[in-house]
């Protein structure tokens, strides 16, 4: 039997800053066009995989594969959401500019863009329904506009691989649907959504996978296998509470105790 | 070692140099040994040490070569100054570079002001020298005054040399009156409507008033070389220039000609770049002592206005 | 004749041929500052120009020293300093003004202890590379306009590339560019302009007006690339009428330029205060 290779491989990868390991150790494979939720306490690592995953950071050993190639053989094939905080929205561009910047990887070093490009930014805009916005300063839109700007780069980037930092954290319902209707539009693409997220409902309903991380992967694997008692509580430590009759309490407060206490 | 003692150790330290500090190391001249005599510029230097002859030995604070009026002093010549016994300025605020250590070294010295008694050239309109131009020496009578101010200071530092510096003072006023003749022959060869100077900075004045020449302006308007021009104050020696019959701007050796060129481009004359104003030569050089930069600035002066 | 007394008036100045050469200079070097100042400003280098143009000094006395030509000898270190800051803060190993600050001090005293060392019969060092643009030769003017036209072009080529760093480092990760490199590079064509500015107009001239213009133009605009040209329309504009002020009202040049560059500042500051 022939080896189709998975979207995304990742292998014995161990990731950290400095002297630091932050992720010890990750294994997990992900086929084309699944959607993976990202699913763990605060500082538990998932900011850490993004960066690794986009080429940002690199890693300290193992292997992460895309199409079977090692990261770095690809262009643009990785698009990134980030977190709001960190973008400098005093920048002067318009939302156009920035949708425009998800075409360069396409453009090469010394073209400028042409009317295709052109119109697959319209295109992303409409789809992410900020067209009406195209010539503001990113300074001038409201959180939730932003965020949809951000998804419309990543769009007309038209990636195979879409991380999301939180993006259903402190958006409005107008931006969580247009997240949500993106994650369906781009799965008809066959395009591989990996997503992090507080909201562990939504990550059990509407995801195929759920990554669950602590410094560790927890647990992979479909919502049902991995949102377990038993995964739960060493993803969660001592901020899952389970109740008498069964039901479970989580506080995202901290990040985790520096020891591992589960192994 | 304890804290205490550790304590009272180093404020016995800084005690102690403090008062090394403070040493008169003038008073460490005995009556036999002779003074110790600085000079401010190797000029001074070389007019001084004339009249100082064989007895004394004169040293030059700054190096040779060295534009005075940008001079940032160093820790050796602030040591120098310490160690003289007697220092000789040119004054009129000539040596501005000179006054911090002066009022800091401490100790005390004689300080011989050459050019006592001589009565500065005002400059309308520059705020660098309120005292005036200091530049007396590039008229060697004025320098006759500046050796009788020096020999009755080395008289005053020591006595027992006095016969000495005399005469050395009056074989020396000679030669300055032989440059001075020797001087007006060569300007004579210049007829009157040839003798124009322009320069970089006010420093020919009293050249010029001895020896009948025009100052037409200078390309920057000031004693001292720090300034910059303005572009009105440019375009105002550019027309002066064209409307006299200057032939030349005249260059010290360590001035920055970017300015002068245009100016001379402008204004259609030559850039003559290699003047001694300042400073003399080294040894082996074009003008190691007074009388010699005297002869070759003239020299050149006289080249350049001829055309 | 009224008419003919304001065309006497602009075209007074312009019959010496140091005027012509004067504006034309500064109105090259106030366009290249001005272009390159975009970046300083948007990304936070305004001391890191101030620190390069201070920090040429070893570079021109070590030239001197070795009898080579001082304008390369200000460029390399230009771009030690340029590349040094780069090194220090990278990755957060220091804050970049951390560096610059450490570098400039350094560099500014190896060059004063150097210059102090040479005794030799020669121009005072300092006078040199910090020229006065009322002194600029035809020669340097050739200098100026193909080193400027070589940045510019640089900037024009490379200028999707220098956005996407500026604005969102992760993207340019995702897009694979060459952060790190073109990074290097900004800083490089900064060097660069610093010192082909200070040969022609001198210290305290340079820095500002890669500062000045670029922070005007930022309050008028809202798109990068209009700020540019709006930044380079100021550089430009600042440096005609500082000149004219130098001839008309007897101001030294430099300071007139720099002058009416912060003048317009606070106009469009005001501006837009008021517009608000």
């Amino acid at each position: 039997m022939t080896h189709t290779p998975h979207r995304l491989e990742v292998i014995n990868a161990s990731i950290g800053y400095g002297e630091r390991i932050v992720l010890r150790d990750i294994s997990f494979q992900v086929p084309h066009g699944a959607r993976v939720a990202v699913v763990g306490p605060n500082g538990a690592g998932k900011s850490t995989l993004f960066k690794a995953l986009v080429g940002l950071l690199p890693m300290k050993s193992g292997r992460i594969l895309i199409h079977g190639l090692e990261l770095g053989l690809h262009k643009d094939c990785v698009a990134y959401v980030p977190q709001r905080e960190e973008v400098d929205w005093k920048f002067p561009v318009t939302v156009t500019d920035v949708v425009m910047m998800g075409r360069y990887g396409k453009l090469g070093w010394f073209k400028r863009p042409s009317r295709e490009d052109r119109a697959a930014v319209r295109e992303s805009l409409e789809q992410m329904g900020v067209a009406p916005l195209e010539k503001k300063s990113i300074g001038e839109l409201s959180g939730g506009q932003q965020q949809r700007v951000f998804l419309a780069r990543a769009l007309s980037q038209e990636p195979h691989i879409l991380l999301m930092d939180e993006p259903f954290t402190g958006v409005d319902v107008t931006t969580q649907d247009a997240t949500l209707n993106l994650l369906d539009t781009l799965r008809e693409r066959q395009v591989t959504a990996i997503i992090s997220t507080h909201d562990l409902n939504l990550a059990s309903n509407r995801f195929d996978f759920i990554l669950l991380l602590n410094k560790r992967v927890v647990a992979f694997g479909q919502p049902g296998e991995v949102m377990r008692q038993e995964n739960l509580s060493r993803a969660f430590g001592n901020s899952l509470l389970v109740m008498g009759n069964g039901a479970m309490l989580v506080d995202e407060c901290c990040p985790p105790d520096e020891e591992e206490r589960h192994d | 070692m304890s804290k205490k003692s550790a304590i009272i150790g180093l404020l016995l330290v800084l005690l102690l140099s403090a008062c090394a500090a403070q040493t008169n190391l003038a008073s460490s001249t005995s009556p036999d040994s002779k003074p110790r005599v600085l000079a401010s510029t190797s000029i001074l230097a070389d007019i001084a040490q004339n009249v100082a002859g064989d007895r004394l030995k004169v040293e030059s604070l700054l190096p040779l070569g060295v534009d005075p009026h940008a001079y940032q002093p160093r820790p050796s010549d602030a040591a120098k100054v310490a160690e003289s016994t007697v220092v000789i300025l040119n004054g009129a605020d000539y040596e501005q570079f000179l006054a911090p250590i002066l009022n800091h070294v401490g100790g005390r010295r004689q300080v011989i002001e050459a050019s006592a008694g001589l009565t500065p050239r005002a400059v309308p309109g520059d705020s660098a020298s309120p005292g005036g131009d200091p530049h007396f020496w590039l008229d060697p009578n004025l320098v006759i005054t500046y050796v009788k101010n020096i020999r009755e200071g080395l008289m005053a530092a020591d006595p027992a040399g006095a016969e000495t510096y005399k005469a050395n003072a009056d074989a020396y006023i000679n030669q300055l009156e032989q440059l001075d003749t020797w001087i007006k022959t060569q300007v004579d060869t210049l007829t009157p409507e040839k003798r124009y100077l322009v320069t970089n900075h006010e420093v020919l004045g009293y050249f010029a008033d001895r020896y009948g020449f025009t100052i037409v302006g200078s390309v920057i308007p000031s004693v001292s070389d720090e300034a910059a021009p303005s572009a009105q104050q440019m375009a105002a020696l550019v027309d002066k220039i064209r409307s006299s019959n200057a032939m030349a701007i005249f260059l010290d050796a360590t001035d920055n000609p970017s300015l002068a060129d245009q100016a001379a481009k402008e204004a259609k004359v030559k850039v003559i770049t290699d003047l001694h104003l300042e400073s003399l030569t080294p040894a082996d050089g074009s003008a190691p002592t007074y009388i010699d930069i005297m002869k070759y600035n003239v020299d050149q002066i006289v080249k350049g206005c001829q055309g | 004749m009224k008419r003919n007394g304001m065309i006497d008036w602009l075209l007074g100045p312009l019959t010496y041929g140091f005027m012509q050469r004067g504006l034309a200079a500064s109105v090259m070097v106030g366009i290249l500052c001005a272009v390159m100042g975009t970046y300083v400003v948007l990304r936070g280098m305004a001391f890191l120009g101030d620190a390069m143009s201070h920090a040429i000094l070893p570079g021109i006395a070590i030239a001197y020293i070795f009898r080579g030509n001082l304008l390369i000898g200000a460029i390399v270190a230009a771009g030690v300093v340029a590349v040094g800051v780069g090194l220090f803060s990278r990755k957060g190993n220091l804050k970049e003004d951390t560096a610059i600050g450490i570098l400039f001090a350094a560099a500014l005293s190896l060059g004063v202890a150097l210059i102090s060392t040479m005794q030799t019969f020669a121009v005072d060092l300092s006078h040199i590379l910090f020229g006065n643009v009322l002194g600029v030769s035809t020669g340097d003017l050739w200098l100026t306009a193909v080193l400027g036209a070589g940045i510019l072009i640089t900037v024009g080529l490379l200028y999707k590339q220098f956005l996407v760093i500026s604005f969102d480092p992760v993207l340019a990760a995702t897009l694979r560019l060459p952060a790190e490199l073109l990074r290097y590079l900004m800083l490089l064509l900064l060097a660069l302009t610093v010192v082909v500015s200070l040969q022609t107009v001198g210290v305290g001239l340079s820095s500002a007006m890669l500062v000045t213009p670029a922070a005007t133009a930022y309050l008028l605009t809202r798109r990068l690339f209009p700020m540019m040209l709006v930044s380079a329309l100021i550089g430009a504009l600042s440096s005609v009428v500082g000149l004219y002020l130098s001839y008309y009202l007897n101001i030294v040049s430099g300071a007139a330029i720099v002058l009416t560059a912060t003048m317009l500042f606070l106009i469009a500051f005001l501006w837009k205060r008021l517009k608000t």
